[in-house]
Formats: C-alpha cells, structure tokens, sequence
C-alpha cells in the first residue's frame, strides 16, 4: 500500500479537490490519451461530462469516438493500439455497454493488444441488485481480459486507472478492464498525480523480465547450433511486433543471413519485400514458406507461439530441425506445444540486440548459400498464384491492383475468412504495425472498426479495410462513423455472396452441403448502405476489364471511400493445410505446384468431427 | 500425479475467480481448493490441490504466474512439506458397529465432537490421502449422514516462505 497515496507535486494539479470522473479523465490525459472511443449511457454520464468538459478547456485534446455499437469501440482501440503501439481506449456504460465490449476484449487478449476499457457500474449500494443496466462486469471480464480492476475504493481510483495502463502494456500486453460504479465517478477528493497499486508478484515478475539477459554462455550455445546448422530459418510471430523489436529481428537476419518466415501476427515484422522473406507460414501460408519450414534444420522461433493454425501437428512440425529455439516474453509459451532445445523468456528487443553483438563479437560467419539457392528455387517454382485467365474477377487480383497502388505502405485491416488470407497472402507489408487482424480470435467484423481506429492512430496514412461480404455485415453500423468523422477509411468489400471460408470448408469436409453459408438470395445492396452513411465513393466492380481504372480511382478518392469486388465465388484460399494435418499434406490448388505425391488432399485427414 | 499448489493472492475484489477460474478455462482439474487470509489483510492464501501429467503441472504454475492478482507461487509437491486437512463427518448410530468403529476412531486419531442418540460427529486432521482413508474404514463400520472437508493445506517444511514482495 506504501505507493498508494504518493503525492507528486510536480503535477501542476496535485493536491487539488476533483471528482472520480476529473480524476479519470486526468489520468488518462497524463497517460498520453488523444483519443477515446465509446458509447454514452446512464453509469458513465459523469465520466462522459467529465470528458466534455475537459475538452473545452484542452482543445479538443481527448475526441471523444462514437460507434454505432460498443463492440465498434473495442475493436477501435485495438485498431489504434495496434497501428501505433499506445494503449487503446474504450468507454463505455454498464449492462450491456460492458458486455458488448467483451468480444473485443477477448480478442485483444488473445492477439496481445493492450487497450483499457473504463466501464460504468451501478452505484456500490446497488450492485448485486439486479439493477437497470447492471452486470457482473469483474466476473465476466475475469476470463477475458488481462486483468479486470472493480473500484470498491474512491481513493484508490487515480492509482487503479494509472495502474491500468501500467499492466495493459507491460510485459505480454492485453486488454485491462475498470469498473467503475456511477457514485465512485461522483465522488469528491484530492488528486496526487502520481502513485499506483501494489500489485506486488505481478510487478516483481515484470522487473525480472526486464532483467533477464541473455548471457554469453547463451549467446555461445546459440552460436554453436547456429554453426551446426546448414538451413536456418527465422518464425516470427506478434510477439516481435508488439515487443517493438523488428529493427532488430531484420538486423539480426541480415547480418548473418537467415530467411524469414512470419506468422499471421507476426506480418509486418520483416519486411515482406526483402529476400530473406518467406512471407506467411502455416495454414494458408506461402507454399514456400511452409516447405522452408519442412527442410529448415535450425528453427529460431522469436515471439511465436506454435499455434494450432501453424502447427497443426505439433511432432511433426519442423520434422528436420534438429534444435529449435524460442525467444518469448511469456514464460507459458516455451514447451506448451513443441519442447525445444534452447530458451530464452525476456525482452525479445535486448535478446535480438545481444544475439547480434554477440555475433558480431565472435565474428561469426557461415555460409548458407546453398540455403539460399534453394529458398529461391522454392520461391520461384511454388510462388503464389491463381486462375488468371478466369472472366470473372479473381480476388487476388483486386489485392494485388491495391497492392500497385500501396506498394506495401498501406495500413490494412481485415475481417475474419477467405479474404483475410487472400490480403495476407496477396499484399506487401515493408513495416511493423501495418496489417491489423484478428489472428487468435477470429472475429468476423474486426476489419471496419480497427480500420477507423487505426485511422485516428496515423491520420496521414492510407487505412485499407478488406473485407467480406459476410464479416463487414457484423459491424457495418461503422460505416457511418467513417463518415460522421470524415476518415478517408479506404472500405474494399469482396463479394462472393456467403461465408466463404466457411463453404471452402464444407466443399472439402461436408460434400459440398452448403448448410447455412450461401447469401446468393440475400437483398443486400452494399453500395445502397454505403450512400445512405453519406459515402460519396461508393462503387460496385463487376467486370474485370474496369479492375485497374477503378482500384485507381478508389484508391486516389480523398475521402471515405467505399468499392463494391463481385468475385469468383468459386475463389477457394490456397495453399491450405487442412486442420491436424502436416505441411507434407498441404493442398495447394490447381495453380500452386505441389512437391508431394499425397500432396492436394489425397487424403483429408481427422473426421470432420475433431477438426476446427 | 497429485500436486498442492499454494498461492499468495491480493486480496481484491474478484481475485478468487480470476484464479479459480484459470483452471476452468483452461480445462485443468481441482480437486480440493481451501483459501483464507494471511495476517496482513491484503493478501489471501489458497491452497489448490490438482491433478495433471508434468506438463500439464508445469503449465498449471506459469499460467498462474501470469494471473496479476497471484503475488508468489510455489508447487509444494516439488519440496519437502506439510500437508494438513480437516473432517468433519457426521455418522447415523442405527446400526453402527460400536466398538469397531471406537478402535477406527482411536487409529486414527480422529476425535469426537458431538454424540447424540442418534447421531455421532467425528472431527479428524491428517493429509488427504489419510482423510480419504478414514472416510472408506467409517462407511464400512457406520451409515455416513454427511462428510465435509476443508481441502488440503500446505506448508514447505524449513525456512522457506511464499514471499509478499521479493
């Protein structure tokens, strides 16, 4: 409790009387908050006054972003914190406020983005009641969120909120969640402008991570394997991302040479254009990538975590490594699905640092080019391709007409399905922070949401949202929040009438029973709702000799922009590497050439039973 | 395998179901779980005795590790320690078979609490896998009314201590 009441005078306001919500409000403005997005309700009106007011006296310092539904702002503050590596913040009632806000909660759990979410309560008197608006907020968010802060306690409210921020992005990040109740927000006391919880393991743990070097008997040990090694490969995942560590990771694959492979997470680590560039692994990874990862004999794993779309089977992933290492800020990860030889649980941007010194110390020096002939044999003769003759419009190539344009600059977000895989597969990504999805999660409409968040995270960048047709009807109320604020939020919906993934999955499990997936009969007129939200660009592509005049036009739009694909519904996502099977099992389609004899689904695996 | 974990936990609101609900979340077995606070009343310990393979074990503890309201943890199987649980089982006097039921009492050490005319309630200290054993000898002596168990507490045998900050 000893941090509790610190006073700091050196904040101009400390010692002052305010309310909670002042109180509030001041701590996230101190935080570097420029941006909030939620939803107003009775259990948070005096926060929201707060806000108000705090604005006319700051200049607008802290807008306030309204959606059509708070699931809308959770994903926005995982949109802005994903885009520009700050915490993320959402605001919202009590009731079904807070409940709506649990899917992005989850997600940002489960794709390690750090956003605080500030809950209305009922008041303290009234909670367990069955109040108007009332839920048990702690108890829900407790299997969520990173961590969830109920406030029992009005003078421990400036150091919960600090405290918020502190565990949202400190070591793995996640999503904190604070619950306040309305007569907490009313509450009258002095502000100290300083001072946290104790939070006494949790903070020690984070201390050790910090501490934990990686020591020269390490480094050595690393080397040897290193030497050992005749292909090398790099697997990449978020971790590198959200551990701002790219820099890193391409300094060390540069200066002794290793190619690169990314996780669907981890795109963006390492610049997708470079030679050392694999792309994607895993389910719908590059069918070089996967093969680099079936012939590698050193796997170095930074921030990755071996997850069931990489690793469907866990033995028989990387079956030549003959040593595999793993880098990671999550003690949890190392072993918990493949053992490995050599570990290290830190900061993966001082372990990338040492490795190289260390390297570079004992001037080490191997010559992979063997490795690297090969890689660019596998890259040439199992690049990424398609039905280029097809009349109708083939998804790729929408991405790569985008692609053109954006030249790997774009930020890009996504829904959850085929066309997520196709803008992974399909666009170039040079830097970290650029390619927003919902990895571990998989929630379908994500994309429209994070695209606006990521907006107001870099106002001058283009923002790119592929989505589909399915996904962008789970949050399509934000269409009109991209307008409302004018965001040139660049909307590219691809078409295939249905859930597309979900049909690829019952053509190749199900005998082709389209049991609930096909819209062909639906009513929509997308282009209709994107007029009716004010989008002045809003175009429907339908023949693909308009492709490249079109894309054009929707891309040089100034403003909100909105472009209908009508694509091959047929358009299947390849390669695939079916649930529980091997890379050696991978289907890669009529266009990807396939090295395996059993290879493009000979056999298909576990019963449809056991797969997800 | 069985292991005791033991737990320093902040004693905060909704703390015992961030960490109770680690194990339903992630499909891991309680078998007993027995929790009370520590002298400074900020901080609770919990006792949870699980059952898992050694990875199964070994995950068990980084995950808590990760819960922000765990202080410090420590897996009391790995070290040498003290395992104490409390009974209470009340029996039915109808058709118990007093003397043999007398010389299972003295055995063990159990004690009696209460004895009516119709009722006998037995109180007894030991370790699980005792209580377990007690509870199996009585019911062949005696009709069980009602049985309740604290679950297991642990203590590491020397100077060791779970650490409130380190």
């Amino acid at each position: 409790m000893t941090e509790d009441h610190a006073q700091d005078y050196s904040h101009p306001l400390a010692g002052t009387t305010m309310t909670g919500s002042d109180v509030i409000v001041q701590v996230l403005a101190d935080e570097g908050v420029d941006v909030i997005f939620g939803y107003s309700g009775g259990a948070i009106l005096p926060t929201y006054d707060a806000v108000f007011r705090y604005n006319k006296e700051h200049n607008d310092a802290i807008p306030l972003i309204v959606p059509a539904n708070e699931q809308g702002a959770g994903f926005m503050a995982a949109g802005y914190a994903r885009a520009s590596g700050k915490v993320g913040v959402c605001m919202v009632t009590s009731g079904p406020g807070a409940t709506n806000t649990v899917t992005p909660v989850r997600d940002c759990m489960a794709d390690s983005t750090p956003i605080v979410v500030i809950c209305g309560q009922v008041p303290t008197a009234a909670i367990g009641s069955d109040g108007f608006q009332e839920a048990p907020v702690s108890n829900i968010m407790a299997s969520a969120a990173k961590h969830v802060l109920l406030v029992t306690d009005p003078s421990k409210l400036e150091a919960t909120v600090r405290t918020a921020f502190e565990i949202a992005r400190t070591g793995r990040p996640g999503p904190v969640v604070v619950d306040v109740p309305k007569d907490v927000q009313n509450w009258e006391g002095t502000f100290h402008g300083a001072g946290k919880l104790p939070v006494p393991g949790y903070r020690q743990r984070m201390a050790n991570i910090g501490k934990n070097k990686l020591s020269d008997e390490k480094c050595q040990h690393f080397f040897r394997m290193l030497a050992e090694a005749e292909r090398p490969l790099i697997y990449a995942g978020g971790g590198v991302i959200n551990g701002n560590a790219s820099n890193e990771l391409r300094d060390l694959a540069h200066a002794f040479q290793i190619p690169v492979v990314t996780t669907l997470m981890g795109i963006g680590a390492y610049d997708t254009t470079e030679p050392l560039s694999l792309h994607m692994l895993g389910m719908h990874g590059t069918a070089f990538a996967n093969y680099a990862v079936d012939d590698c004999d050193f796997l170095i794993a930074v921030g990755a975590r071996f997850d069931d779309r990489v690793a469907g089977v866990p033995d028989k992933f990387a079956p030549h490594a003959r040593h595999i290492a793993h880098l990671d800020i999550d003690a949890s990860e190392i072993n918990k699905v493949k053992a490995v030889q050599w570990s290290h649980v830190g900061l993966l941007e001082d372990a990338l640092k040492k490795l190289l010194s260390h390297g570079r110390k004992q001037e080490f020096s191997k010559d992979y080019s063997g490795w690297h002939q090969h890689i660019a044999e596998l890259k040439q003769t199992y690049a990424m391709n398609y039905d280029r003759d097809s009349a109708l419009i083939q998804p790729y190539a929408v991405i790569e007409e985008i692609n053109k344009h954006t030249k790997g600059a774009a930020i890009v977000s996504t829904g959850v399905g085929q066309h997520q895989m196709w803008a992974a597969q399909y666009f170039d990504f040079k830097d970290p922070r650029q390619w927003l999805t919902s990895g571990s999660m998989g929630t379908m409409g994500f994309g429209l949401p994070a695209a606006i968040g990521a907006q107001f995270a870099a106002p001058k960048k283009m923002v790119i949202n592929i989505d589909g047709d399915a996904s962008i009807r789970m949050n399509l109320g934000e269409l009109e929040t991209v307008t409302t604020y004018g965001l040139p939020v660049k909307t590219v919906v691809l078409n295939n009438y249905g859930d597309g993934m979900v049909k690829q999955w019952q053509k190749l499990f199900f005998q082709g029973r389209l049991s609930a997936s096909d819209k062909s009969l639906h009513k929509k007129d997308f282009i209709k709702a994107a007029e009716a939200d004010g989008f002045e660009f809003a175009a429907r592509l339908d023949n693909k000799e308009d492709l490249p005049r079109i894309v054009k036009e929707f891309v040089d739009f100034p403003g909100p922009a909105f472009l209908e694909v009508i694509i091959d519904p047929d358009a299947g996502v390849y390669p695939m590497v079916g649930p529980g099977m091997t890379y050696a099992e991978m289907i890669t389609g009529d266009f990807i050439p396939n090295r395996y004899e059993n290879g493009n689904g000979k056999d298909q695996g576990p019963s449809s039973s056991e797969m997800f | 395998m069985r292991h005791i974990i033991s737990i320093l936990m902040a004693n905060e609101a909704g703390a015992l179901v961030r960490v109770a609900g680690l194990f339903s979340s992630r499909g891991y077995n309680i078998e007993s779980l027995c929790v009370a606070p520590t002298e400074d009343p900020t901080v609770s310990r919990l006792t949870m005795v699980t059952t898992g393979s050694d990875e199964i074990i070994s995950q068990i503890n980084k995950q808590l590790a990760k819960v922000v309201d765990v202080v410090d943890l420590a897996d009391m199987t790995r070290g040498d320690h003290i395992e104490r649980e409390l009974l209470f089982i009340k029996l039915a006097l109808d058709d118990v078979i007093r003397d043999e039921l007398s010389a299972c009492v003295q055995r063990y050490g159990a004690e009696v609490l209460d004895e009516r005319a119709d009722s006998y309630t037995l109180q007894l200290t030991g370790t699980g896998l005792e209580v377990e054993d007690f509870i199996r000898e009585v019911s062949a002596l005696a009709n069980i009314l009602e049985v309740v168990r604290s679950g297991a507490a642990a203590i590491a045998n020397g100077p060791q201590v779970l650490k409130l900050s380190n």
